[in-house]
């Protein structure tokens, strides 16, 4: 394939004494083929145009998850991004750090944050009452498909939630969270189950499929909540406005066949609570950013019943499964 | 200026197994490295892992194949070391939570690897490296180690023949700081980033193997590298060996399963270095195309291929834009593992006091002139495991070293200095390309003196351009324009060991093969050779060492045919 010269347009920044950020956006032009990945246009320019530029990579090859950042809008690892998927109808695409977590300079963000959460879910197999002495060759389906994370960060930094709530858990940790507790080795999954439904846990997500979208590495980390809410609820836990609220939606739509929404939110946090997640709600609609699969509208709940219907009739569990590593 | 019992620097796989092991001996134990440890290049390891589970196999089978595979010139012992913890090693990895592939009744599964007389590797899918690192980081969370994240070690600082510790900078802050230390364990990693195409990340930089060469300690057998058959035409990305493993066929341009003429037995699954100069003699004698020739897995089907084989599709599909499923994948042989390294006794300790060393960063050695895949995350495994044991019964006894201010201060120094340059020297990444390019003509699969001599020649001059090269970012903050000039240091320092070392090496063995010396010659060069640097004449002194053999007629030295 031949070469076509593509404008990286970058978002410089740089931290001044007094702590505040001085951004700048830089164009580079770089040639090279639609194939090319992103990541090899910023080591071009890193060579050969402007040694300052600042990102993180490594491996390359979309394993390591160092170099997530925001390529055309949408958070990418820089190394697994063709040049010519991303650009515009002038060859230009934009650049800029990933979001949610703090820049330090340029493309490389503070990853503190990030991490913190996921070490917030103990991260880690226990012993404990509740591990399986055997496990079978089934045993790791589900585990199999959340340990393809490799932390890179994509999904927290598109993550709605994340946006609007530093102290929500996110995606990944979650994702994380549900490989231990699908793990039959795991000694605490119904203590795991507890602390996950407290708040800012698996009830925050707003189920707005971003990090499903965004994830490089086809974690669906959604998913993996919606099945931690599940779990939660059979183990028990429903003394928390999500499952609450969880149930006060089942029983709408399957006593009266819609949802009474003006209800809804009083009957899941109380007066107090609903006037205190207004703040939130506001800050999403403004965003533009309650997306699928819920449309825009929720005028239609007919819609929302079918949906609702559908996922009733097909759990998303299935679809989780990893398809690889069980050998015939 | 901190201070710990034990700084492990480099969180891979060598390293974390290392601290696990040694804070269960309740020292005090502290790790650092220069990406955060889940971006450590044991997370590109795809294939698995080698050990004899299965009560058919057995660790003399293992052993036997991996001296054979060394092409007899790896230790005997620490090999017989390896294979008998091996089986240990891998389910105290699976204790530990690494979800490996199983069977039906739950043991875990295996898969046929080069040059193995069994199917004894271990895996999980095809990302056997990233979850081992994912779980051994798991449990130095669980321990609750300390790392110092994102910290480059910039000095090994030796003081009266004796390790105090190391010098680091911090690449968040822009600060130099101290680690003293009773021992400084260096798990560091390979140089893949010697070659300008290699299957290695951009932080394989052989910093440990460099630093530890400046500060008195010796490398091993540096002309040894490993050009594995399958990396990407264009990028240098791996492809893994499970692949072929998995019966995949390696084609030519014409379609010929070229394999049948150069190893009739084992076909594509002979050992590395056989199967990397077939490819190379089908590329220079013409059958090649655009320098690559083909990986077949059409024949495997999609299913087989999504299930076992995953990553590699996703690969083939983003960095080559072909769909393994319908074409052939381009591939060739490219720069991927050094045998070489800091030279090690059998439990990792160096000849320099406080210094050990473990992983691709050391050469204790047990793969000789060619490693066996699979055998190296079990290398990082195992001999990290054995360092934190031995350190860990052996620290209390030790006396803490006092590391000099004026060493933090030395290192400060040389940093303001290259940040004061002038923008008139060339950039680092011009040093690197040149260097690579040179490494990868002249210093590859097959060498040849002329060539060899070429390279050689370059090294003066990158040496010169080393003192004026320049920095564009002058900032204090993450500063990786910085971080790579330091670094460029290192990688011409360790290439130039290479080049001597294969300059020297009048044979073909294992990886180094001579186009001009095409027979192994037991009776002058079953030997290891030992690099030093002679800071007086600012250059590289050799010296030889006997292999350590245990008197098995088994091992003794034979034709090597797969
Ligand atoms: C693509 C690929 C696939 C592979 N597949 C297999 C396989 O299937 N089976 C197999 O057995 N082997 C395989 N190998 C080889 C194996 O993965 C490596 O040899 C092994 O993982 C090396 O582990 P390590 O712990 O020694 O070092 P690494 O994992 O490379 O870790 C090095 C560590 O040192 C740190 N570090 C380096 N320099 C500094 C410094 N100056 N200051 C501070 N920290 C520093 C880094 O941050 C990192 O944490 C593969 C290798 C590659 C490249
Ligand atoms: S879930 Fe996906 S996007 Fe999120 S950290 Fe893991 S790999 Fe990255
Ligand atoms: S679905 Fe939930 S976790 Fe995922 S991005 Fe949306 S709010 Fe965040
Ligand atoms: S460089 Fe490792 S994920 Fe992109």
């Amino acid at each position: 394939m031949s070469d076509q010269v593509y404008t990286l347009r970058i978002q410089r920044n740089t931290r001044r004494d007094d702590g505040t950020m001085d951004t700048k956006w830089d164009e580079f032009q770089v040639k090279a083929t639609p194939l090319t990945p992103v990541l090899n246009l910023l080591e071009d320019v890193k060579g050969n145009q402007d040694g300052s530029l600042t990102f993180r990579q490594s491996c390359r090859s979309a394993i390591c998850g160092s170099c997530a950042m925001r390529i055309g809008g949408k958070t990418r690892l820089a190394c697994k991004t063709q040049i010519g998927e991303v650009v515009d109808e002038n060859n230009t695409v934009q650049i800029t750090a990933q979001q949610n977590s703090p820049v330090i300079k340029d493309l490389a963000v503070d990853i503190t944050k990030f991490f913190s959460k996921v070490h917030q879910i103990k991260p880690f197999l226990q012993e404990g009452s509740e591990s399986a002495e055997e496990v079978d060759d089934t045993a790791f389906d589900q585990v199999n498909h959340v340990t393809q994370c490799i932390m890179c960060a994509c999904c927290y930094s598109d993550c709605t939630m994340a946006e609007v709530s530093d102290e929500f858990v996110g995606p990944a940790a979650l994702a994380k969270a549900f490989r231990f507790i699908s793990d039959p080795r795991e000694g605490k999954k119904s203590d795991r189950l507890k602390v996950l439904s407290n708040d800012h846990g698996i009830w925050s997500c707003a189920r707005c499929t971003m990090c499903v979208a965004v994830c490089p590495k086809d974690v669906k980390p959604m998913e993996a909540i919606v099945k931690l809410r599940t779990r939660a609820m059979d183990a028990g836990n429903m003394d928390n406005y999500g499952a609450k609220h969880a149930q006060a939606f089942h029983g709408d739509i399957t006593s009266s066949g819609s949802l009474n929404e003006a209800l809804i939110l009083n009957r899941t946090l109380g007066v107090v609570g609903a006037l205190g997640e207004m703040g939130a709600a506001l800050h999403l609609a403004k965003k533009g950013k309650i997306p699928s699969p819920f449309p825009h509208k929720i005028e239609n709940l007919d819609e929302v019943q079918a949906i609702y219907n559908e996922l009733e009739k097909n759990p998303l569990d299935v679809e989780t499964k990893a398809e690889n590593a069980v050998p015939e | 200026m901190y201070s710990h019992d034990l700084i492990i620097v480099g969180a891979g796989l060598a390293g974390m197994r290392a601290a696990v092991e040694a804070v269960k001996a309740g020292v005090n134990v502290a790790v650092i490295s220069k990406v955060h440890p889940l971006r450590s290049h044991s997370c590109a390891a795809q294939g698995g892992i080698n050990a004899a589970i299965n009560p058919k196999d057995s660790w003399e089978s293992h052993a036997y194949d991996t001296v054979k595979g060394s092409d007899f010139i790896g230790d005997e012992d620490a090999i017989e070391l390896m294979c008998k913890e091996a089986g240990n090693a891998v389910l105290e990895m699976d204790r530990m939570g690494t979800p490996f592939s199983r069977l039906e009744d739950g043991l875990i599964a295996q898969r046929p690897f080069g040059a193995a007389s069994f199917d004894r590797t271990c895996y999980a899918a095809d990302r056997t490296g990233q979850v081992l690192l994912h779980t051994l980081w798991e449990q130095l969370v669980k321990a609750g180690v300390q790392v110092y994240e994102e910290c480059q070690i910039l000095k090994i600082s030796e003081v009266d023949g004796q390790v105090a510790g190391v010098v680091a900078y911090d690449i968040k802050k822009g600060e130099v700081f101290g680690i003293q230390a009773k021992v400084t364990l260096l798990c560091t990693g390979g140089y893949g980033r010697v070659f300008l195409t290699s299957t290695n990340a951009t932080a394989s930089t052989g910093d440990g193997m460099a630093l530890a060469y400046r500060a008195g300690a010796t490398l091993a057998d540096m002309e040894f590298v490993q050009f594995h058959p399958t990396g990407l035409r264009y990028s240098g990305i791996l492809v893994t060996e499970g692949a072929r493993g998995e019966g995949g066929y390696l084609i030519n341009d014409e379609g010929d399963r070229f394999m049948t003429k150069y190893a009739p037995n084992k076909l594509e699954l002979a050992s590395r270095d056989v199967v990397a100069r077939a490819e190379q003699t089908e590329i220079l004698e013409g059958r090649g195309r655009d320098g690559a020739i083909f990986l077949d897995l059409r024949h495997l089907g999609a299913k087989k291929i999504n299930e076992r084989l995953p990553q590699v599709r996703q690969l083939a599909r983003d960095l080559e834009g072909v769909d393994p499923v319908y074409t052939p994948i381009p591939v060739r042989p490219t720069a991927h593992y050094s045998m070489g390294g800091i030279r090690t006794d059998k439990y990792g300790a160096t000849i320099l006091p406080g210094l050990w060393a473990a992983g691709e960063s050391a050469c204790v050695s047990v793969h000789g002139a060619n490693r066996l895949g699979g055998n190296s995350l079990l290398d990082t495994i195992v001999f990290g495991y054995i360092a934190g044991r031995e350190l860990g019964d052996k620290l209390g006894g030790m006396d803490m070293p006092t590391l000099p201010e004026s060493e933090v201060q030395g290192v400060k120094d040389q940093i303001s200095e290259l940040m004061d340059r002038p923008d008139k020297g060339v950039r680092p990444a011009s040093i690197r390309e040149r260097l690579g390019e040179a490494m990868n003509s002249y210093v590859s699969v097959f060498r040849h003196p002329d060539n060899i001599q070429k390279a050689s020649d370059l090294i003066p001059t990158l040496r010169q351009d080393l003192t004026t090269m320049h920095l564009d970012d002058k900032s204090k903050v993450f500063n990786v324009d910085l971080l790579r000039a330091l670094e460029m240091q290192n990688l011409v320092d360790l290439a130039e060991t290479i080049i001597a070392g294969a300059m020297n090496r009048t044979e073909s063995r294992g990886a180094h093969s001579r186009v001009d010396f095409p027979d192994r010659d037991d009776e002058n060069w079953r030997k290891h050779t030992i690099t030093k640097w002679d800071n007086d004449a600012q250059t590289t002194a050799f010296s030889y060492e006997a292999v350590r053999t245990v008197g098995k007629d088994a091992y003794k030295p034979a034709v090597r045919s797969y």
